[in-house]
């Protein structure tokens, strides 16, 4: 027998303010064969089996491959392959990465045995850790050029696994999916560009809704003592609720959703789906959402928000020869020989001192412009949503050019592994002449998608001047617009800057 | 089969897949060589360079009448590979060209096997070629 868990009191008073429409439009769950799969309860693990016996390989083609970036599947795939496939598929799906995301197939293997004991620290309940991460991630890419490490690119996933597995054995729920993961936090951001929602599809039935599976999870309920079914929260889990607190009638969006559908199985009135929106229309969304509060009132997603689109500069600017000629002048102008502080500094220029300046002169004028009283960090505060689809477009126009002026090479790197490992040539000669679409090709590709972007942060900007300047929008609306602007135009200098990926400090 | 006996097939596999992955036999060279490469324009710049190759043992000698190939790639994961055939022209000397596609840091394997089927293999770094 299953029944749900008990719900606290606060839970059941709530009723949804949902507007009661019903989701007509498209549903990935309602598609033959597609939508049958993924309500299946195992095709999370089914996604996950080939991405985790992939990421095996990968390690060990890491470690006991050949020592050539290029010719070594963990960098190769790491660095071109699966960073172009994400952003990729987010913008023409959703946030299917986290859905079959591998370096939980550990976790739930060893949770069989292993039941978590501890709540994740009240005080880190945010986005600040991860933010640390994100950055950190970032800054060790660039120190250790680990695009041109296999070996380090293998220690790097190996950590990844490690940390998952550790954190999530020792703290209920996803804990590191949604406190810790830089990846998870990239793809959550991204996906408020994603075309698909998981979301209920009739928002009167959850009203009246008593059970509330799709968060707290059906457990079996066993007898009690007395005779009368009795439940309590140590009993066994038969369907997880949403792990990362979601609550899918209060849910808005895709942040914080790892698309694992666990709410799609635990309902028990068939009532969630994976429907259809317009890119990025949930992102101005004001007020309070399920398991996140107000996000436009809150510093960590603003400093998470802040890195993810500032990061995108840095990241792409880190690969072209200016960054080789500011780091040069910079050493010689401070005798120093070691690349950490000069890197430190620049990474302190792009992703505080850059964006403190941009946005607080942003937020400074619209003030002034359009007399509202709100003060300087909450306008930027509110309005460092609308920097993510410039951010979201300047990530993909770089993963974008490295995936599609590469994608070929998987073939014959993959023909020379097996070659190498089998000691024959099982899948034919490497044919090394494979590479991918010409640059001349991707650049209005990379220039598309930035547009793309800039039109995107304006919209979202048009939008949430509506919260602040009723009477003088487009006073409101104007410095921001100047923000995102200069985004863009340097975005566009960067893509238009030769690449120079160098593995060197100073140019060896 | 229950979840969990299939779980632990899948990390049996996964660990033999490693294992296997894992018997990768590395280069080795069949002759103490010393190999000179040289480029032209130095430092390389984008585009097609003229490449002169020197091979000789340790006492001096030439290495005659060797098939010499070279490989030039990017040091980043996802660019194509560069090749050249070089011909012989005085005795140990090699020449040819190579294209480089992009600025940045290369490195060539040089590969060469002898008259007498002995095989040599060198990575040599190209460090920032310029972009004109």
């Amino acid at each position: 027998m299953t029944t749900a868990v008990e719900q606290p009191a606060a839970l059941e008073r709530q009723s949804f303010p949902a507007n009661g429409e019903r989701a007509r439009g498209f549903d990935l769950l309602r598609v033959p064969l597609l939508g049958r799969f993924l309500r299946w309860r195992g095709s999370r693990l089914a996604l996950q089996t080939p991405l985790f016996g992939l990421s095996l390989m990968m390690i060990a083609h890491a470690f006991f491959g050949p020592d050539i970036a290029p010719k070594n599947l963990a960098a190769l795939l790491t660095w071109v392959h699966f960073r172009g496939l994400v952003v990729v598929v987010i913008l023409l799906a959703g946030n299917l990465f986290c859905m079959a995301c591998p370096f939980l197939v550990m976790r739930d293997l060893a949770r069989r045995w292993i039941t978590p004991r501890w709540e994740w620290p009240r005080s880190l309940r945010n986005k600040w850790p991860s933010v640390a991460l994100f950055v950190a991630v970032l800054f060790v890419y660039e120190l250790f050029d680990l695009f041109s490490s296999p070996f380090w690119t293998g220690v790097l996933i190996v950590l990844y696994f490690g940390l998952a597995t550790l954190v999530d054995l020792l703290f209920r729920r996803a804990s590191f999916c949604k406190y810790l993961c830089p990846v998870g936090q990239f793809n959550f951001l991204s996906s408020t560009m994603a075309p698909l929602e998981v979301s209920v599809r009739d928002a009167s039935i959850c009203q009246s809704c008593q059970s509330k599976d799709c968060i707290r999870g059906v457990q079996i309920a066993l007898p009690s003592r007395d005779g009368v079914t009795g439940l309590n929260m140590e009993l066994p889990v038969i369907q997880r609720g949403c792990e990362l607190a979601l609550f899918q009638p209060r849910k808005v969006d895709n942040l914080d959703c790892t698309f694992c559908l666990d709410c799609v199985y635990a309902c028990p009135h068939d009532n969630v789906g994976i429907v259809a929106r317009l890119p990025s229309e949930r992102l101005t969304h004001s007020g309070p959402r399920s398991g996140l509060g107000t996000i436009e009132r809150r510093p960590d997603f603003t400093a998470l928000i802040t890195v993810f689109t500032f990061g995108a500069l840095l990241n792409a600017f880190a690969m072209i020869s200016p960054v080789y000629a500011l780091e040069q002048a910079v050493a010689q102008a401070t005798g120093l020989r070691v690349e950490w502080p000069i890197l430190s500094g620049l990474f302190a220029f792009a992703l505080i001192v850059e964006p403190a300046v941009l946005l607080g002169a942003a937020a400074f004028v619209t003030r002034w412009w359009s007399g509202t009283r709100e003060g300087v960090l909450p306008l930027v505060k509110r309005f460092s949503r609308s920097l993510i689809p410039i951010g979201f477009g300047v990530w993909l126009a770089h993963y974008a050019f490295h995936f599609l002026t590469g994608f070929l090479t998987v073939i014959p790197v993959f023909q020379n592994a097996v070659r190498e490992s089998f000691g024959t040539a099982l899948l034919g000669k490497p044919m090394w002449q494979l590479g991918g679409l010409p640059e001349a090709v991707v650049f209005p590709i990379e220039v598309g998608f930035l547009g793309l972007g800039l039109i995107g942060s304006w919209a979202a900007t048009w939008t949430i001047t509506g919260e602040v300047a009723t009477s003088r929008r487009n006073a409101a609306f104007l410095p921001w617009a100047a923000v995102h602007l200069t985004l863009f135009v340097v975005a566009v200098w960067i893509m238009t800057q030769p690449m120079d990926m160098r593995g060197t400090f100073l140019g060896g | 089969m229950n979840a969990s006996g299939y779980l632990l097939r899948l990390l049996s596999v996964s660990v033999a897949i490693l294992v296997l992955c894992g018997c990768t036999s590395g280069n080795q060279n069949d002759l103490a060589t010393d190999v000179t490469l040289t480029l032209n324009p130095s430092p390389p710049v984008v585009g097609t360079s003229s490449v002169s190759l020197i091979l000789s043992r340790p006492d001096g000698s030439p290495v005659k009448g060797a098939t010499v190939r070279l490989e030039g790639n990017m040091n980043h994961a996802g660019m194509k590979p560069s090749f050249a055939d070089l011909a012989e022209g005085e005795p140990g000397q090699y020449a040819g060209t190579l294209e480089f596609t992009m600025g940045g840091d290369w490195f060539v394997i040089v590969t060469a096997t002898t008259a007498d089927g002995r095989r040599i293999e060198q990575k040599i770094d190209v460090r920032g070629v310029k972009t004109q």
